[in-house]
């Protein structure tokens, strides 16, 4: 009730002033009643049966200042796969933000990035339920076009409260190409992030402070890009079911290499990236823990990511994590991207030109031996132990006339499960071998009429075997849309997953309904991934802009 | 839910959906360059496609309206940004694509976020048309022919 006042309190006086200033916010509810169902793996619905999970934002500015809150309402209970910790209510983040020339203060809850993220990334995504926002002081300068630096404190967000470690960050930005004045893009950048947090253990050796340190640089030239970054973080305890291990602490690094080349109609980038004990999180023993909860790093997963189906049962997960149960000390491995755009009337861009993607990756765990009785282990960052995961894929994206246009996809998988789950497939195999295709065609009707269909298929010689599945979108105008699909494992469950539903888009909302079935699995947003439980159900999202 | 309908009620009933005015913010090229977004739309109406590239529609959106751009340069001083939301991950890829695919936008990293979070963090595809730094047009979605509906709003404000 005290949250709902203060948020009314802040509207009303928003709307005093809104004469002058600028008022900007969203609102975003997505919720979710929950079916028996015996048609699937497990389907009796969980206990509270209607989920719901709720933000508004709304932010205000005027002048030089600019103030905000996110109020968010779990109801009763968040939904299926989310942090337990967000259920209840109540003003999750706010924030006062002083920005004058080239001097930017904030005051409460705050988002920012150093680098790549491999050091430091504070983010929010709401499919993800991830909000690792620190609530403290953030100061960031620019003390001239080419030199800017960042400095904070503070606490990062676990739930409705504050996690017990404390968080501190400086980082630099130098812009070296504007220095120079040329052509040539040169930025360089150094970081540093120190976490604290009480000891305690009875090792007086136990580290509560764990320091971490990174340098980057990144070139633009004509038509190459290079990226490189390290970093390198002190020893920290190891976690083993939730508790420290005491005497020896391990300390991490990560390198990370992108080089690009590209020209119009070609692009090649290939992305390589080494990382030993790279977990780091505000509250230690939180390592490891299946929301990325308090995690202060972000590794994500270089892979291809797609939309479809069939293309998202085996996905991987990246392995940074120090894991002696599983003999893990990290993972090495990289991606190859090239895009090309063959000319209409070409031999190979056919009459209205055709566009090629193909990506390979592969990733692997480090060479490492673990003495797990005496808590050790030896493990060299240029190594590489089993192969976690491999992936070719290829797709063209072509016009066969003005009205229809098709996408073909063919990917070839391999997926090492006892890894990357850390258990075996359904059938007792740790590995899997999978082939999948997928045919899109999207007809063009005309006055923002348009008609989609898919076919996908995937054959996979472990888990539950072989898999079709199918869609239909037809859009009555660009604002309505209907669709329906299924997903359908014919080899070994004879399960279908269906889901039917719409979309309604205007302007600065967007309202859709959904019924049917979510096979359970892995999420992935942006190469990180929740788990989602196997369920049937009704589905509501609503978002609007202000 | 009752206190967050009415909480909204309250809100939407105070705002007659007032023009929104974009942050003071400087992105980055795909040089390294800095780009100050309020000198981009000075006196003049400036598509901002907000994309990233794993999202399918907005890379469906970008390619059909490659098809008219030059046309509507020539005809219209058709002029659009394409603001990418990737990030870290799948960053690299940005460029790659960008030229892979041909496109002719001049192309903005919004790594950190900074404007989607301004705008409530909307769904994206969301294509924006901004005059004087505000905000007189939004669509986010995108299913062919909403080009076409795009090109004809961006006429009303030349």
């Amino acid at each position: 009730m005290k949250n709902y006042l203060l948020l009314a309190a802040l509207v009303i006086a928003f709307n005093i002033n809104a004469q002058d200033g600028t008022f900007s916010g969203g609102l975003e509810s997505n919720s979710q009643w929950y079916q028996d169902d015996d048609g699937i793996l497990n389907g009796v619905a969980p206990q509270d049966q209607f989920r719901s999970n709720n933000y508004l934002k709304i932010q205000y500015t005027q002048g030089k200042f600019t103030v905000g809150a996110q109020y968010e309402l779990y109801q009763p209970s968040p939904l299926l796969g989310y942090f337990e910790g967000f259920e209840g209510n109540g003003i999750a983040t706010y924030f006062a933000t002083f920005k004058h020339k080239d001097l930017e203060i904030t005051a409460g809850n705050f988002y920012d990035q150093f680098g790549s993220g491999l050091i430091f990334r504070t983010w929010e995504d709401h499919t993800l339920g991830i909000d690792n926002s620190i609530r403290g002081i953030r100061v960031n300068y620019a003390f001239n076009d080419y030199l800017e630096a960042t400095g904070f404190i503070g606490n990062q967000r676990t739930g409705f409260e504050l996690s017990e470690g404390t968080v501190q960050g400086i980082n630099s930005e130098f812009d070296l190409g504007e220095l120079l004045d040329t052509e040539t893009g040169i930025n360089i950048g150094a970081s540093y992030v120190g976490r604290y947090q009480v000891n305690t253990s009875a090792d007086p050796d136990f580290p509560s402070t764990v320091n971490a340190y990174s340098m980057r640089g990144d070139l633009y030239f004509d038509k190459f890009n290079l990226q490189a970054e390290y970093v390198y973080k002190e020893p920290d305890a190891v976690i083993v079911g939730g508790t420290p291990l005491l005497g020896n602490y391990f300390d991490g690094r990560a390198l990370l290499l992108n080089l690009g080349y590209s020209i119009p109609g070609l692009g090649i980038n290939t992305t390589l990236r080494a990382t030993e004990n790279m977990g780091f999180f505000s509250d230690r023993e939180q390592a490891g823990n299946p929301f990325l909860n308090q995690t202060i790093n972000f590794v994500p997963g270089y892979t291809k990511q797609s939309s479809y189906m069939v293309r998202n049962i085996y996905v991987y997960n990246p392995q940074v994590f120090l894991n002696p149960d599983e003999e893990e000390a990290g993972e090495i491995g990289g991606q190859l991207d090239v895009v090309h755009t063959a000319k209409p009337g070409s031999l190979f861009g056919f009459k209205h030109g055709t566009t090629y993607s193909l990506n390979y990756s592969n990733w692997a765990g480090l060479d490492s031996s673990f003495d797990v009785p005496n808590n050790d282990y030896d493990a060299s960052l240029f190594s590489r132990g089993k192969k976690y995961f491999e992936e070719f894929s290829f797709q063209l994206n072509t016009k066969f006339s003005k009205a229809l246009s098709a996408k073909f996809t063919a990917a070839q998988t391999y997926y090492n499960a006892k890894n990357i789950e850390g258990g075996n497939l359904l059938d007792g195999q740790s590995e899997l071998n999978g082939t999948a295709f997928v045919a899109d065609l999207l007809y063009d009707l005309g006055k923002g009429r348009s008609v989609r269909f898919d076919a996908q298929h995937l054959s996979a010689d472990a888990d539950r075997g072989n898999w079709a599945a199918a869609t239909l979108e037809y859009a009555f105008n660009t604002s309505l849309s209907l669709y329906v699909a299924d997903l359908y494992n014919y080899d070994d469950t004879e399960i279908h997953y269906y889901s039917v539903g719409g979309s309604y888009t205007k302007g600065r909302t967007r309202v859709a309904l959904n019924y049917g079935r979510q096979r359970g699995g892995l999420i992935c947003v942006g190469g990180v991934c929740r788990f989602v439980p196997e369920n049937t159900g009704l589905t509501l999202n609503l978002t609007t802009n202000f | 839910m009752k206190k967050l309908i009415l909480l909204a009620l309250l809100i939407f009933s105070s705002i007659s959906y007032s023009q929104t005015e974009l942050p003071e913010i400087i992105l980055k090229d795909l040089n390294g360059k800095k780009v100050t977004l309020s000198e981009l739309s000075k006196d003049k109406p400036v598509v901002f496609s907000f994309w990233a590239t794993w999202c399918t529609p907005c890379m469906k959106e970008l390619d059909a309206i490659k098809l008219d751009y030059n046309e509507l340069q020539e005809e219209i001083g058709f002029e659009l940004y394409a603001i990418a939301t990737d990030d870290a991950r799948s960053k690299p890829r940005v460029k790659t694509e960008v030229n892979g695919r041909a496109w002719p936008y001049t192309v903005l990293l919004d790594k950190k976020n900074e404007i989607i979070r301004y705008l409530g963090n909307p769904n994206i595809p969301l294509t924006l048309i901004v005059k004087d730094n505000k905000i007189v047009y939004r669509h986010s979605s995108f299913t062919p022919g909403a080009e076409e509906e795009l090109y004809e709003e961006y006429k009303k404000h030349i």
